[in-house]
């Protein structure tokens, strides 16, 4: 199998990893639509420098985190992503509003964190171990605990609000 | 919302987003390929055309000097050349700062860093090109109209009210303007305190 197929294979896998950096990065459809394309992108050129000892969700999250990063402190592109309209506007299935208001709310939070807080918190709903949270950010674990607690109760102020 | 609601909701979220599996092989391919990366550089175009048109003037007027017949026209002269030179290796060299982090080789920490200080410079630069834009409206105008039409602008027309009113508005638009900037800088700046802290 050739290495574009095999890199195909990885992105259908994990499409979902994906989706789930950009809804927390990216603020509008279009947005979104762009970032998603700039990850695959920052993914493809960098995956010939893929070492397989690392697991292959790690590799992803750090690059679809830096790409995001740099997407936050670019100057906006509009319009430069291909036209692939639907591929990226639900996050919940079928038409459940209170699902959708409370999947708004999460996002809401998430929203009002800094880019470091964002990334930190993804990984952490998203059940990654410390350690591996650690191994992509390059922040210690000891580091992760500690922000993660600030974080904690930067959303605690958030709800009180 | 508390936090272990919302790793519960997430947790609901990240099955239902793994069931809608929408990539195609076709799509993959064509959101890697360059055609979606020219896209992205033919962005740059305005850049480009500014920075060319900028080296344009400065040529015009440096070839045409000698008709600059006075002190203050070949002050202004001298001044808009070098204006005209600076102004592009800003622009380029800001866009080029933003894009020489390191997307693979680089943790996340590393990059905010990265971005944090990239971001600042980008707005110094940002700043120092709107001085000078600022003071290439005062002095080009002077030296364009007596290279096109053989016009001392400083005789013939009331130059310096005109300056005097154009300061006017230019002085509350230039307030805004650092605001803006400041705030930009104010927040890279937040940022890396965060991170080195």
């Amino acid at each position: 199998m050739d290495i574009q197929a095999v890199f195909i294979d990885i992105i259908k896998e994990n499409e979902g990893l994906i989706l789930k950096v950009v809804k927390v990065y990216a603020n509008t459809k279009a947005d979104e639509q762009d970032l998603y394309q700039e990850i695959i992108y920052q993914l493809w050129k960098s995956f010939p420098s893929f070492r397989a000892e690392a697991k292959i969700s790690t590799w992803m999250y750090r690059i679809a985190l830096n790409t995001s990063t740099g997407y936050l402190h670019k100057e906006k592109r509009k319009g430069s992503y291909l036209p692939i309209d639907g591929l990226l506007i639900n996050s919940t299935l079928a038409n459940d509003n209170i699902r959708e208001e409370q999947v708004a709310i999460l996002y809401g939070h998430i929203r009002q964190l800094n880019a470091a807080e964002k990334g930190i918190i993804l990984l952490y709903l998203d059940d990654r171990p410390y350690e591996e949270i650690a191994a992509i950010t390059g922040f210690t674990v000891t580091n992760i605990g500690t922000r993660l607690g600030r974080i904690k109760q930067k959303i605690k102020d958030q709800i009180k609000k | 919302m508390e936090l272990e609601e919302m790793k519960r909701l997430w947790g609901e979220m990240a099955i239902e987003m793994e069931k809608q599996k929408k990539l195609t092989s076709s799509l993959i391919t064509k959101m890697i390929t360059q055609d979606y990366h020219n896209k992205i550089n033919r962005l740059l175009l305005p850049e480009t055309i500014g920075s060319l048109g900028c080296l344009g003037s400065a040529l015009f007027i440096l070839f045409n000097f000698q008709q600059l017949n006075t002190w203050y026209l070949s002050g202004c002269g001298i001044a808009s050349a070098i204006i005209l030179f600076a102004l592009p290796i800003l622009s380029i060299s800001a866009i080029l700062t933003m894009r020489s982090v390191n997307i693979a080789g680089n943790t996340f920490k590393q990059s905010l860093l990265q971005y944090s200080k990239c971001k600042r410079q980008f707005v110094f630069k940002q700043k120092a090109s709107f001085y000078l834009g600022a003071i290439l409206l005062v002095v080009l105008l002077p030296v364009m109209s007596k290279l096109i039409f053989e016009k001392d602008i400083f005789i013939t027309q009331r130059l310096w009210l005109s300056y005097a009113i154009t300061f006017t508005f230019f002085y509350g638009f230039a307030r805004w303007v650092f605001k803006s900037y400041n705030k930009k800088i104010a927040a890279a700046e937040g940022m890396l305190k965060e991170l080195e802290g």
